[in-house]
């Protein structure tokens, strides 16, 4: 017990350590490390939060004001050919009780591109294990310094849930072009993985087995996940239109007597679009996710949403540059696990009213800024009024299905200091 | 007495109405006035600055052969998405702080680009791998003498060649 105290308080300190021994280590306007006119680089970033909530828990007790929120990465990139780059990041992520693996290789990567047409067209591969092309935030989702607000869009980008590991990378290849013509610029990427979803949340959320079900023990395999993005560009990014999608096929092989082998099938579309002017932006995305699932066990055949549901995912957000450092962020963030049952009634009726209608909808506004008060160093913090609990995990909920008092309302405000060089 | 100051209301309603909107109206011309005064002043001091310099930031590389390169095409190599010259040697990026006056002139005079937009793209390629980000120097002396030591480099200066 005392060792476990003693290494979260490691934990806690061990960003700041980090911080300022990489302060002292560089000279202060040095923006990265780098070596052979640029060919060798690292970079990296390191930021500790605090999350607090009147109701309900997000990152781990935050009704007594969380500190177990914590990203670091380091990674370097070498330029073996001007076109050929070789790169890998190790990420140390903690949230409370949505992630367990607390250390991953995030990724490692060989990339080359060749410029055709004038180089108005470049085509490229990618292999190793490579980073989820997904929306406009996907890519980079663990670095404070790409998200608009310290949380990113619950209802697409879930984060407190332990699938979100699903989401982040897997091995494979990519192939990608991207042409230029003008004013207009249009790309695309295709890229087939092995997913790494055998790790506890992604298997749990991939056979979507209910909480109050016994649990299942096996193993995902099957086809690899096929991804796809599209984008259109107009004035290098003032206008931008996007278009992912996720297709998911993956067999499920049991390894305990209650279930089956089974199958689940999942579609991810998402439409993004987003305007930047010079002292405002606005971001909108909106997707749905479709499941099917098959086998696993005679019991769940009763439940209909199991067996095929649509969900309903999508959020608008204005963005507001008050000046060069300091800009606030309003958004609305809407999820519906049912697209067809928005107040969750039907769905709770069809567990027995075992799990309360709050666990399938999410409604969150959002109130942040952000504060880079000095360069490299970010502080931002944000206000959410969130009205359903659809996605808080049960680790840190516990009770939350079948809580009778559990509240559908609830604040969270949550802050993060990042440092990145 | 009651219907005799209904109708004093009603008789004057108009007046006060017409003196109410000609009060906002001058009012909100005055506004108007203001703000013009203050864009105008905006807009002239910095025209004026740029005159008394005669500065306009243009390209500079280390072939001198930026001429020959197209808008598109340098918009690539800033946003770091082109990583080679047309006969295949590698380009080397410099730029100087996202806050840096000639910075911001460059990305909207020569790029048509945001600062900002500029750093979310290259925090985007750097976090994610695929891709590098751009050599940072602190002042435009230094972008100067690195860009002449350095083949393939490319950034910005608002000083005449030869201007020291």
């Amino acid at each position: 017990m005392r060792s476990v105290k003693r290494s979260l308080r490691l934990g806690r300190v061990a960003p700041m350590i980090l911080c300022s021994a990489l302060n002292m280590l560089m000279p202060a306007e040095a923006l990265a490390l780098e070596w052979l006119e640029g060919k060798v680089q690292v970079h990296g970033f390191a930021g500790q939060g605090a999350t607090y909530t009147d109701h309900n828990q997000v990152f781990g007790t935050s009704r007594d004001v969380s500190l177990d929120f914590r990203e670091m990465g380091l990674n370097t990139s070498v330029k073996l050919m001007p076109n050929l780059l070789i790169s890998a990041q190790g990420i140390y992520r903690d949230t409370g009780g949505s992630e367990r693996e607390k250390v991953w290789l995030d990724f490692a990567q060989a990339d080359y591109s060749h410029p055709f047409l004038d180089s108005s067209l470049v085509l490229g591969v990618r292999g190793g294990r490579v980073k989820i092309p997904f929306g406009l935030y996907n890519d980079t989702r663990d670095v404070l310094w790409t998200r608009p607000s310290v949380l990113l869009p619950q209802s697409i980008y879930f984060d407190t849930l332990a699938f979100r590991r699903g989401m982040i990378a897997g091995d494979g290849g990519v192939v990608y072009g991207r042409y230029t013509h003008g004013e207009n610029r249009f790309g695309w990427e295709f890229l087939a993985v092995d997913p790494q979803d055998n790790t506890g949340g992604v298997t749990a959320f991939e056979t979507g087995i209910p909480s109050f079900f016994p649990k299942a023990e096996g193993s995902l395999g099957g086809r690899p996940l096929l991804i796809g993005r599209t984008f259109y560009e107009w004035m290098g990014g003032r206008g931008k239109l996007m278009f992912s999608v996720v297709d998911l096929d993956r067999d499920f092989q049991s390894l305990n007597t209650f279930y089956q082998n089974g199958n689940t099938k999942m579609t991810y579309p998402l439409f993004s679009a987003q305007y930047n002017a010079e002292l405002w932006s606005l971001t909108a995305e909106y997707g749905w996710i479709d499941s099917q699932r098959s086998g696993y066990s005679s019991q769940l055949q009763n439940l209909p949403t199991w067996k095929k549901n649509t969900s309903e995912n999508f959020y608008v957000q204005g963005e507001y540059r008050f000046t060069t450092n300091f800009s606030a962020v309003l958004r609305y963030d809407v999820f519906h696990l049912n697209r067809d049952d928005r107040d969750g009634k039907e769905m709770s009726q069809l567990t027995g009213g075992r799990v309360a209608p709050h666990r399938f909808y999410a409604r969150d506004l959002t109130a942040g800024v952000r504060w880079e008060f000095a360069r490299n160093f970010l502080l931002a913090a944000d206000y959410h009024y969130v009205n359903g609990t659809a996605w808080l995990n049960e680790t840190d909920n516990p009770t939350l299905s079948t809580n009778p008092d559990a509240t559908s309302h609830f604040s969270l405000l949550t802050a993060m200091l990042s440092f990145r060089f | 007495m009651q219907q005799h100051s209904s109708r004093w209301f009603i008789a004057n309603a108009a007046a006060a109405r017409l003196i109410t909107e000609a009060l906002l109206g001058i009012f909100l011309g005055l506004l108007n006035l203001r703000r013009a005064v203050v864009l105008s002043a905006i807009m002239l001091f910095p025209n004026m600055t740029l005159h008394a310099d005669d500065s306009k930031v243009r390209l500079l590389d280390s072939s001198h052969s930026v001429k020959q390169l197209t808008t598109e095409m340098v918009r690539e190599i800033f946003f770091m998405r082109l990583s080679s010259w047309p006969d295949g040697s590698p380009i080397h990026v410099f730029v100087l702080p996202d806050n840096h006056p000639l910075h911001i002139r460059f990305a909207k005079e020569i790029l048509g680009v945001y600062p900002f937009q500029l750093r979310s793209a290259w925090d985007r390629l750097v976090f994610s791998g695929t891709g590098v980000s751009p050599t940072t120097v602190e002042s435009e002396e230094e972008m100067r003498a690195r860009i002449e030591s350095t083949p393939g480099s490319i950034g910005y200066t608002d000083k005449k060649y030869g201007d020291n």
